[in-house]
């Protein structure tokens, strides 16, 4: 059996990555991918305490993650491309016009 | 009372988008079917709010802790609401939005009534999610690049806050073994590492939708560039949704601990309000002052939570509004002197107290509220603040709240000067319409009432903070 803490250890350091990945990455596509990296380390350490607690609501709540990511993923690619039919350039820096 | 009639403002908003999607497959005349079926919704909504509303209402608690509806969330129920119908009406004939954005509206408020009911991290997480999902639509709706721009911008940074929140929640489960807010507190009272990691990161993701000084960098940029009537939404809707699981989770399951998060809560507090309101005072987009304006009155809410006291969920129950009234306000006028422009500057406003004397009037008196000159809302709300904090001993959130306020009072000036300087001649005089007239009168006698009568809703806001003591 896995113990509980190298469960934990993977999810930070997904979420780790994920976090690093939407602050250094320029590209929007990226930058959503690494967030969505972030949501599903979460979905793992949920699932891995639920085993950890015994309860079901860690799996309930890793069943609604993966559920609104894919709506969220829906969404988010429709507006990357719009940007994209609008510019032809997928670089946050250069989307940016609006500073103050 | 049954559990159906207790949700029934939730069930009507649902019904009514469901009815909405349908119209807009079915009829031709989509834009005016969907508008009039939003607005009867949230109103029909509002109503049922009101009528379960009572003074014995004991909290009910459904769906194994995780729905709780009380006078809490009844109150935060009227004011979004307040804020969606105001969306709707501000949005009336904008045929550029598309016929979807009635609909989205309404399932965006419904997120904002969720975030009131919730009673554990589940439905906290899904309500952010119904909230926000339907915004980032929204605020890419308009068609330019600043409208897209804007939709990216709250996209990237709201699923990065969703994942800072879901992962902290995640780790609050496995400190705790609980999702429940009111098991939190009788589990909360160790410290171990898990748990202060995991409540940090929570903190930070609610902040990210609330607004707050490091977590605010995209609020001028989104409010800039997504349309006017869904920007009014964000300022009000999200601003009361936010707030309110932001003093739920911490009131009801912290409550034993604010040695934790006090202090941390107070220093941010006095930060958001001098920072926002000060980067508030060069800006020449009316959007864009309204959003710094936005996060300064998060730091202003803050205080009520920093506090820790009953009068401190009073004062910040209380004081989201007269802040609804006046953003209110603000944006009808806003958008009836932008037309068909995509933005308003502050020399739009040129020479407007002299063609339409009573749009500066009304202008006036919300700016006037934002400000908190006496005889208005705003006044009151920031006078309940400051005795919340002065009542917890904290004379130095009573110093940020006036510094704050100060910082303001300029900011919140320039766009009424311009109203009374000479006129451009080539700038269209702006028309009343219907929609935009009801919102403005609805707003400017709500802010007008608040000052001079506060009385009943500080009544019903009384009520509503009892929350706090349910352990």
């Amino acid at each position: 059996m896995i113990p509980i803490n190298w469960v934990v250890g993977l999810a930070a350091i997904i979420f780790a990555i994920g976090a690093i990945g939407v602050m250094a990455r320029r590209n929007p596509l990226i930058m959503f991918m690494s967030a969505e990296m972030m949501w599903n380390s979460a979905a793992l350490a949920f699932i891995a305490f639920a085993r950890q607690w015994h309860s079901m609501s860690g799996q309930i709540m890793a069943f609604l993650i993966v559920g609104t990511a894919a709506a969220e993923v829906g969404i988010g690619l429709a507006i990357i491309v719009t940007v994209y039919h609008r510019r032809h350039r997928l670089d946050v820096d250069e989307i940016s016009g609006m500073k103050g | 009372m049954s559990s159906f009639h207790l949700m029934l403002p939730e069930y009507l908003v649902v019904g009514f988008v469901l009815l909405a999607l349908l119209g807009n497959m079915l009829v031709g005349n989509r834009f005016r079917l969907a508008s009039w079926l939003g607005l009867i919704g949230l109103l029909s909504s509002f109503v049922a709010s009101a009528s379960i509303w009572s003074h014995s209402l004991q909290p009910q608690v459904m769906i194994s802790g995780g729905v709780v509806v009380d006078n809490y969330s009844l109150l935060v129920n009227l004011f979004v609401l307040l804020a969606g119908i105001g969306a709707i009406l501000l949005g009336w004939g904008e045929r550029r939005w598309g016929q979807e954005f009635p609909v989205l509206t309404m399932i965006s408020v419904l997120g904002m009534m969720i975030l009131g009911l919730a009673g554990n991290t589940i439905v906290l997480f899904l309500g952010i999610e119904v909230l926000s999902l339907p915004l980032y639509i929204l605020s890419a709706s308009e068609h330019t690049t600043a409208g897209g721009e804007a939709g990216l911008k709250y996209l990237l940074l709201g699923a990065f806050s969703s994942g800072i929140l879901l992962f902290g929640l995640a780790l609050l489960y496995g400190a705790l073994g609980s999702l429940s807010f009111i098991r939190f507190a009788s589990l909360a009272n160790t410290t171990s590492p898990l748990l202060w990691a995991g409540f940090t990161l929570t903190l930070a993701g609610i902040f990210f939708k609330l607004g707050i000084v490091p977590f605010h960098m995209w609020v001028p940029d989104v409010y800039e560039g997504s349309p006017s009537a869904v920007t009014q939404l964000m300022a009000f809707g999200t601003k009361v949704g936010a707030a309110a699981i932001l003093l739920r989770f911490l009131d009801w399951g912290f409550y034993l601990s604010p040695q934790w998060w006090g202090p941390a809560l107070g220093y941010l507090a006095v930060l958001t309000m001098i920072v926002g309101n000060l980067l508030a005072l060069p800006q020449t987009d009316l959007k864009r002052l309204l959003g710094y304006s936005g996060i300064g009155h998060a730091g202003f809410l803050l205080v009520g939570v920093a506090t820790h006291n009953l009068d401190g969920a009073r004062a910040m129950l209380f004081y989201l509004l007269p802040y609804g009234f006046a953003v209110l306000g603000a944006f009808a006028v806003l958008i009836l002197v932008a037309g068909n422009q995509d933005t308003v500057t502050i020399s739009d406003l040129k020479g407007l107290a002299g063609r339409r004397p009573l749009m500066a009037a009304f202008f006036i008196i919300v700016m006037l509220s934002f400000a908190g000159i006496p005889l208005t809302g705003g006044f009151v709300g920031k006078f309940y603040l400051l005795q919340a904090a002065l009542f917890a001993n904290q004379p130095g959130l009573a110093i940020g709240l006036v510094v704050g306020t100060l910082l303001g009072l300029g900011a919140y000036l320039r766009p009424v000067q311009a109203l009374f300087s000479v006129a451009d001649e080539s700038r269209a005089t702006p028309v009343w319409t219907v929609s935009g007239a009801v919102v403005l009168i609805v707003a400017v006698i709500g802010t007008i009432g608040l000052g001079v009568y506060p009385t009943p809703v500080v009544h019903l806001v009384n009520q509503s903070a009892n929350f706090f003591w349910l352990h």
